[in-house]
């Protein structure tokens, strides 16, 4: 479990995370939602730790992540695993040695015992025949699976993706998606998942947080996103034709709604 | 204002990089990366660089001194003596400033925008000492080295033009190369080395560490980095010589 209390973060003087306070549960998919430039991705930097927040609270489990130094961070940081933005992977080293590289750096384990390790997260993200491949001659889903397994192979509690499926076709773009889901269940890692993409919410938003301009308007499940009657986030859900679409059907159905 | 906050930071930087390793046979098999990237990699261009100045640099001793109250032998002191003394530590610096500087720059500029950098620190891992600490040390051992062989490359250059020329015999050039020899002067040059070193790997590491936007800002880090590397190492020079040899 990830709790955040009174979170706020600025940067020369505009604020961009503005009070927010949010439970992230373990064993399910939580999901923060909003428009670009939204506050998503300084959101979930605050969270691990990469950035400083100016104000509020960060804890993991029973540990107040926020007032530790950065040194009394780093047990923690080996519980985390992250899904960048961008994948990245370390484009001087293999795919192989991509996902070796938190084994040799955190562990004790043999040779054979770290290679069965790699090949047992590749085989769980579906890619075959790659580990002496390049970053570079990866294309864009196979590399955001890649940084998957990288960020799983310690078994990680805590699960981040920046938008994982941002730039895919919507067919891998539901696979990885399931994929995140799948191992949030299997391992009961508290997840969090950065989107602007409603698929997602609608796939795999078992709870969700939808933030505007840097302050949480709404929280609940992808089961009652489309009956809200909060406007900035009917705005958001309802911007594309087929939403729209859904929601004139369900209301001819239930016209009281 | 600007300068002192980056000096502040510079040293914060460097005080990262001297924590404990996380797991020390990582960061040794990094090291020896780093050697053949940073060091072999780096002596072909030392040694054209080298051969090159030592010959340019015989051939101008003879013709400033080509009254015959000198003696011919005289060629083969000087042009050894200022290899050694200025050519071999000062200039072959300023060259790997550029080449190894903009290098260790770019590379760590580009891990930095492409969040490389956040993922290690995620990870739980010092990026700062990870990325920078086997560079340095790569360096601080292999670029004395370098300058050996640009001194003997350099001495041979100025023997090769000068016999070729025909402004001194093979003989008296040997002769001059072994005469009044101070010893002193390769500790000087070779303390003077792992200074600059230092500079270089530091200086370039920092400014591709401290990156923030897209891949115009990783070019001018670089440029920053050989360019800020070249200005320390010619103030050090100054501040090394008169401390060393006065
Ligand atoms: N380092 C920074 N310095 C100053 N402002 C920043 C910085 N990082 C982010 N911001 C600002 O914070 C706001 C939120 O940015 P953020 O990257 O969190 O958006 P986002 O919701 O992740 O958007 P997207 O969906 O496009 O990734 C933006 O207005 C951005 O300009
Ligand atoms: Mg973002």
């Amino acid at each position: 479990m990830i709790k955040v209390s009174n979170l706020s973060k600025i940067f020369n003087g505009t604020t961009v995370l503005d009070d927010i306070s949010v439970t992230f549960e373990p064993g399910i998919t939580n999901l923060v939602i909003g428009k670009s430039g939204s506050g998503k991705t300084v959101l979930l930097k605050t969270v691990v730790g990469l950035l400083e927040p100016d104000m509020g609270d960060i804890w993991y489990d029973d540990i107040h992540f926020s007032e530790l130094s950065s040194a009394d961070k780093k047990p923690v940081r080996q519980k985390m695993g992250m899904l960048f933005q961008g994948s990245a992977l370390f484009d001087s080293l293999t795919v192989e040695e991509n996902i070796m590289f938190p084994l040799n750096m955190f562990t004790r384990k043999g040779m054979k015992e770290k290679r069965e390790r790699v090949n047992f997260c590749l085989q769980r993200v579906n890619i075959k025949n790659a580990n002496k491949m390049y970053p570079s001659e990866l294309s864009g889903g196979m590399q955001k699976r890649v940084a998957i397994a990288r960020a799983i192979v310690l078994n990680p509690g805590y699960l981040f993706c920046d938008e994982p499926n941002s730039g895919l076709d919507p067919k891998t773009a539901l696979l990885i998606d399931e994929l995140i889901k799948e191992l949030t269940d299997e391992y009961n890692m508290t997840t969090i998942v950065n989107t602007h993409d409603m698929n997602s919410v609608m796939e795999i938003g078992e709870k969700v947080i939808f933030i505007s301009r840097g302050i949480k308007c709404w929280e609940g499940s992808n089961k009652d996103i489309l009956e809200s009657d909060n406007e900035t986030l009917n705005d958001f859900v309802f911007a594309n034709s087929l939403a729209k679409k859904i929601r004139a059907e369900m209301q001819k159905k239930n016209p009281t709604s | 204002m600007k300068f002192l906050e980056s000096t502040g930071r510079y040293f914060m930087l460097l005080g990262r990089v001297f924590s404990r390793p996380e797991k020390f046979y990582v960061y040794y098999r990094q090291t020896m990366k780093e050697f053949e990237l940073l060091g072999i990699n780096s002596i072909g261009i030392v040694v054209v660089i080298s051969v090159f100045m030592g010959a340019v640099i015989a051939l101008q001793t003879a013709y400033n001194t080509e009254n015959p109250i000198y003696p011919a032998y005289l060629i083969g002191l000087g042009t050894r003596d200022m290899i050694i003394l200025e050519f071999s530590s000062t200039m072959v610096a300023l060259i790997l400033a550029g080449k190894v500087g903009s290098s260790i720059a770019s590379e760590i500029g580009t891990m930095r925008v492409t969040e490389q950098i956040d993922a290690l620190e995620i990870m739980g891992v010092n990026s700062a000492s990870y990325l920078i600490l086997p560079k340095l040390v790569a360096t601080l051992i292999f670029n004395p080295f370098l300058t050996l062989i640009s001194i003997i490359v350099g001495i041979f250059g100025g023997w090769f033009a000068g016999t070729a020329a025909g402004v001194i015999t093979s003989e008296s050039f040997i002769y001059g190369i072994q005469y009044a020899f101070i010893p002193y002067y390769i500790t000087y040059s070779l303390i003077k080395t792992v200074v600059f070193a230092f500079i270089i790997a530091t200086v370039s590491g920092f400014q591709g560490y401290i990156v923030s936007g897209g891949s115009l800002d990783v070019g001018r880090a670089s440029t920053k980095a050989v360019v800020y590397s070249c200005i320390l190492i010619l103030l050090f020079n100054v501040i090394l010589t008169q401390l060393l040899l006065s």
